[in-house]
This record gives C-alpha cells, structure tokens and sequence, in this order.
C-alpha cells in the first residue's frame, strides 16, 4: 500500500472541505445570531441579563471540546435518541460557542458609542429602533472589525476540534494517512491548508477595514 | 410591555428545557429488533492497516470490514461503517450512535463492565517496537528497564507495561497506538508497547517508520484475544453474531480472509 503526493492532497482536501462546510456554516449563524444575546445581557429587564450572562459564562467557561462532546453525545446517552449527523452536532456546538463571544465583541462595541449618538438621534426624531440600526450599528461594526477578524481567524484552527467525535475534517484527514500508510509528514503539510486560508481572511479582512476607514482621507 | 415580552420568552424556555428533560424517554425495544427495524447494523471503526483502511480505490477494505460484512450478510442487515474516535468508543455505543465496536477490539475485564462482546476470533499479543539504530540495546525484557516507554492509553499495551516494573519505570501514555511510533521515531520516546497485528500493518518500508523495527523475539505479557463490543445486556444480538461466526469459521471464510490481510495462524477455532 502505497499513496503519491497527489493522492495525499486529494485526502486533505477531502478533509478540508468539512473544515470549510464547518467554518462558514458556523459564521453564517453566530453572526446574527450573537446580537440578540448581546441585547439579552444589556437587558434592563434583571432575570434576562442574568439568564444570558449565565448562559455566556457556562459557554465562554467550558473547553468548546466538550461542548462538541456534549451535543452529540448526551441526547443519545439520556434519552435514546442518538443524532443522525455528527457534522450537525459539531457545527451547532460551533454556532452556540462562537456566538456567546461574538455577543461580547458586539456589547462592547454597542456600549463604547457615546450616549450623544442616541440623544442625536432623539432630538431628531427616531424612535429607538431606528436610532439602533440608522446611526449606532454602522459604527459599532466599524469598531469591531478587529477583534472580528481575530476570533474569526481562531474559529479556522477551532474546526480541527471536531474530529473528537470522528468528523473527518483536515487533522483527523492526516491522521488516517498516518495510520493508514504510515507517513508522518502529511500531518504537518496540513499546515499549509491553514496558513494560505488564514492568508485570505487577513488580506480580506485588511480590505474591509480600509473600506469602513471613511473618516479618514 | 417590554417585561411581558420578557416573561413570555422565559416561559417559553423553560417550557423547553422541561420538555427536554422528560419528554423524550428512548425506545425500550431490545437491540436486535432495533437493528432489524432499520436494517442497519452501524460499525464503529477506526482507519489502521489491516483491518480497515482505504484501498487504492478509495474503498473501505481490511480484514475487520470483509469479516463484518460477511457477518452482516448472514444477519441481513446493511453494514454502516462509522469512523469514530477510538477513546471514546463506550460512549458512542451507549448513545446509539454506533451498534457495535468491531476494530480489532482485545477483550479485558474493565471493558466487560461497559459492554458485552462476541466470541473471540483472533489471538493477539503485544509487542514492542525500537529504533533499528537500537536493535543491540534491547536483547530481553531486563535490558527495557529505565528506557522511555510509551503505549496507548487504556490500551492492552498499556496493561502489559504496567505490571512489569522495569518497563513502568519512565511511562507516558499517548492517545493512539500510531503515535506512540511517532514518539519512537521522533525519539521522544524508546519502546512502544502495541498491537503485534497494528504494528505489523503500519510500520516497515515505504512508510515514514522505515527506521523501527519489532522486537518479534521478546514475549510481552500473555496472549489475549480480539472480539466485537456490543451494547450490554443484548443478548439477542450478541448470539446471533455468534453464530454467524461460527458459520463463518466451519466454511473456511475466516481462514481465508486471514491469508489475505497477513494474519495466518491467528484465527482462534470456534
């Protein structure tokens, strides 16, 4: 048994491609999905800033591993009831752990716009709703690019998490050709899959920034 | 207005969370008419050579996948391989994602409290595994006291290295049996204790662990034996596997897949 050059990229890429399933899938919903927990705990209504913060200090205080462990696991061990799809277990786990940090990144862009933007928009008659979504979400997204871009760029390296419950991502792709063939070296190829990935969000995320720069000539 | 809102969302949720809890209680049928009502058996493996692997055509092959689907044949339900990862196989076979565990799984007494098993069908042992360079070093089980040794953890390999107080001396456990090659090879690491059957199909030439070599001529611990983990107290099933075992064995098919995946001489009679 034998496998070329070739053949070995032919098997990452495999495993790359539930990487990328797992990496946008995962950005598709925590983005949106992170602004209503931020709401939730700038609540002034008390058990729902609780409930929320609560909810974001078991997500933020956990190790995502478990987590991924948790949802694909507990369902089958308490009720019976095994998931169908590991690939869902894992990305859902994803959705709920990046969105608890998304959330914190949006409060403290939400809360850093001075209070004069909402009185501005007071004096000219926006109701509440529309002061939030007309004048202060633009700059809030402005501000929060950066941390963004950096718990974006972590969520690439987190995907490799998902092969503790057998999801063939890009590690455990290279794992198999280890055990398989008994080639060592395409564990640490894979490093390349994920510098030229991370390349291309930086470059994109370098763009975006120069694009909201608007303030400045 | 707003706190009504407020109040209706945790009632909401809370109604969730109490309906999680107690709503759902499994299915109470046995395993058998369990299996049979999909008409799948779903196998719980993991990629090494010779028992499951990828062939040069991309499909699932080996030793364990042949025998399976043979045994699935006779029991006329559609083998489902799933790759899982090996440490946690107890979970996988209580939460139902997997039926069974059938890769090359040696039977000990602490699995016994979390599954039952099969018949066993194949003799294993434990074997070490050193550098070429090594190869004068290691002349018996005395001269192994003091050297870095690594096994899998919870493996056999990790039982045998354990009661032998030269070879616990300097102990770390890794997570698969194919790393503790890649802690020989990279040196961290002198000895590993595995699988003759797994060191036998992964390392030698045309592999990155062209430099080890096993110590065929050093007996570690005793023989033991391979067999299918199946979920505890399901009687029904583990019988049926039986004797589609002992079919298998009385018509030759297991010596033969023997032959072809190098594992002459291991099958154990039925």
């Amino acid at each position: 048994m034998s496998i070329d050059f070739i053949g070995v990229n032919l098997q990452l890429l495999d495993g790359f491609k539930y990487t990328l399933i797992l990496f946008f899938a995962t950005l598709a919903a925590a983005i949106p999905l992170g602004l209503p927990i931020a709401f939730g705990s700038m609540s002034r209504f008390k058990p729902i800033r609780l409930i929320t913060r609560a909810f974001v200090w078991v997500i933020r205080g956990t190790p995502l591993m478990l987590q991924v462990m948790v949802v694909f696991y507990v369902p089958g061990l308490l009720f019976g009831m095994p998931f169908k799809s590991r690939m869902a277990a894992v990305i859902i786990a994803f959705i709920i752990n990046y969105a608890a940090y998304f959330s914190e990144i949006y409060r403290g862009g939400i809360e850093s716009i001075p209070v004069g933007q909402y009185e501005a928009g007071q004096v000219l008659g926006l109701t509440k709703t529309q002061t939030f979504f007309k004048v202060i979400l633009f700059q809030v997204i402005k501000r929060i690019v950066a941390p963004m871009s950096n718990e974006i760029i972590t969520l690439v390296k987190d995907t490799s998490l998902a092969r503790v419950i057998a999801v063939g991502e890009l590690i455990m792709a290279a794992q198999d050709i280890v055990s398989v063939y008994g080639l060592l070296w395409p564990l640490f190829y894979t490093a390349i899959f994920y510098l030229i990935f991370c390349g291309v969000l930086t470059l994109l995320f370098g763009k975006l920034e120069k694009k909201l720069d608007y303030y400045r000539g | 207005m707003k706190k009504r809102v407020a109040a209706l969302v945790l009632a909401v949720l809370m109604m969730v969370l109490a309906f999680g809890f107690t709503g759902c209680t499994g299915n109470e049928k046995t395993d058998w008419a369990y299996i049979e009502d999909k008409g799948e058996l779903v196998i719980g493996i993991t990629y090494f050579q010779p028992m499951n692997y990828e062939g040069a055509d991309g499909k699932l092959t080996g030793f364990e996948t042949e025998f399976a689907e043979a045994v699935c044949a006779k029991l006329k339900v559609k083998p489902v391989f799933q790759k899982i990862d090996w440490n946690s196989k107890v979970q996988e076979l209580k939460s139902k994602n997997i039926d069974v565990i059938w890769n090359g799984m040696t039977v000990r007494d602490e699995l016994l409290a979390e599954m039952d098993v099969s018949s066993s069908y194949m003799k294993n042992t434990q074997t070490a595994v050193i550098r070429k360079a090594d190869a004068d070093k290691y002349k018996d089980l005395a001269s192994m006291a003091g050297a870095i040794v690594v096994a899998e953890a919870g493996s056999a390999g990790e039982v045998v290295v354990k009661a032998d107080a030269g070879l616990s001396q300097k102990y770390t456990p890794v997570d698969t049996q194919v790393k503790t090659f890649t802690e020989v090879k990279g040196k961290t690491a002198d000895i590993a204790v595995v699988d003759a059957v797994t060191a036998a199909g992964t390392i030698g030439e045309g592999t990155s662990y062209d430099d080890l070599m096993i110590l065929s001529n050093i007996a570690l611990g005793e023989p033991e034996e391979y067999a299918i983990g199946i979920r505890k107290g399901e009687t029904e099933l583990t019988a049926k596997i039986n004797a589609a075992i002992k079919e298998l064995y009385d018509d030759g098919t297991l010596d033969k897949l023997a032959d072809k995946y190098n594992l002459t001489g291991r099958i154990i009679a039925q």
